[in-house]
């Protein structure tokens, strides 16, 4: 993902502004790295570039 | 029951031979994008490979993509690639878009909201989907029909529709067939405005913005 997309990103529980951390890049793409809301702190994964942003209870329980 | 993470697994493992069913956009869709003024967000709710969002990519800066789907958003990178269109790609939710308010400009919810489980998660995502639109912003939501061919029923109805992999092997998806009358009142009972309703080939699409000022009153505010 791009990081200029962070600025419309939000979280889909509360819609509270989402923060990345640990994020590796490849060029001006972030390929991995976690997304996480500073109201709640849900954490929400990017995965091979891709965030995943489904809610908790729509996820998989397996490693990516 | 089918839950939204059911559909979410259904779609990932048809994802391939699903997306490659799905070569070609709609012309209903490609008239609503072509009406459309040039703007900055796009917006592809409920995805799939993307072949909407290569048509937004013509109108706006910047298409986002988002589908419940993982195989299905792989699918949609792969198309992305192929035919040369930038989309960012988003696993989400369409009763919980993960987007912050009034951020798109054009979107389209084509053909997805009849896979939401329940009568409260698809109220949610038009409600969610009015919330993302910006002011003057317009959305094209389609759905499947009573008023299609296949079925005999007159009233909205739950069912299965078996989806056959290559191998003859069948995998059941889980779909709300809305009657058409239901189907408007539904939208009109959304914080969504109904600019214009059509049924054609047995599908229902509405041109929808958001209501102004506020969830269900209308604007006075003309011309804009």
């Amino acid at each position: 993902m791009k990081e200029s997309l962070l600025e419309i990103l939000c979280c889909p529980l509360d819609k509270h502004d989402l923060e990345l951390e640990d994020a590796q890049y490849d060029g001006d793409e972030v390929v991995s790295g976690d997304l996480v809301c500073s109201e709640c702190g849900e954490t929400y994964p990017i995965e091979d570039g891709i965030p995943n942003l489904l809610p908790p209870d729509m996820r998989e329980q397996t490693p990516a | 029951m089918s839950t939204r993470a059911d559909v979410r697994r259904t779609y990932d493992r048809i994802a391939e031979h699903f997306a490659s069913t799905r070569e070609y956009a709609w012309p209903e869709v490609e008239a609503f994008v072509s009406d459309a003024r040039p703007s900055s967000v796009g917006l592809d709710l409920g995805c799939g490979n993307c072949r909407h969002a290569e048509l937004l990519a013509e109108r706006t800066d910047r298409v986002l993509g988002i589908d419940a789907s993982r195989g299905l958003l792989e699918t949609a990178r792969s198309r992305a690639r192929a035919r040369d269109f930038e989309v960012d790609l988003l696993q989400g939710d369409a009763a919980r878009i993960p987007l912050a308010e009034g951020t798109v400009d054009l979107a389209v919810y084509v053909a997805t909201i009849q896979h939401l489980p329940t009568e409260a998660d698809r109220r949610e995502s038009l409600n969610e989907l009015a919330r993302v639109l910006a002011p003057g912003g317009r959305a094209l939501v389609s759905t499947w029909s009573t008023a299609h061919d296949t079925f005999d029923e007159t009233e909205s109805f739950d069912t299965t529709v078996e989806w056959t992999l290559p191998g003859g092997q069948t995998v059941d998806r889980f779909y709300h067939i809305y009657s058409p009358a239901a189907f408007e009142t539904a939208l009109e009972e959304s914080a969504l405005e109904l600019v214009e309703f059509e049924l054609s080939s047995g599908n229902c699409y509405a041109t929808v913005a958001r209501s102004e000022p506020a969830r269900g009153r209308q604007s006075k505010k003309e011309g804009t």
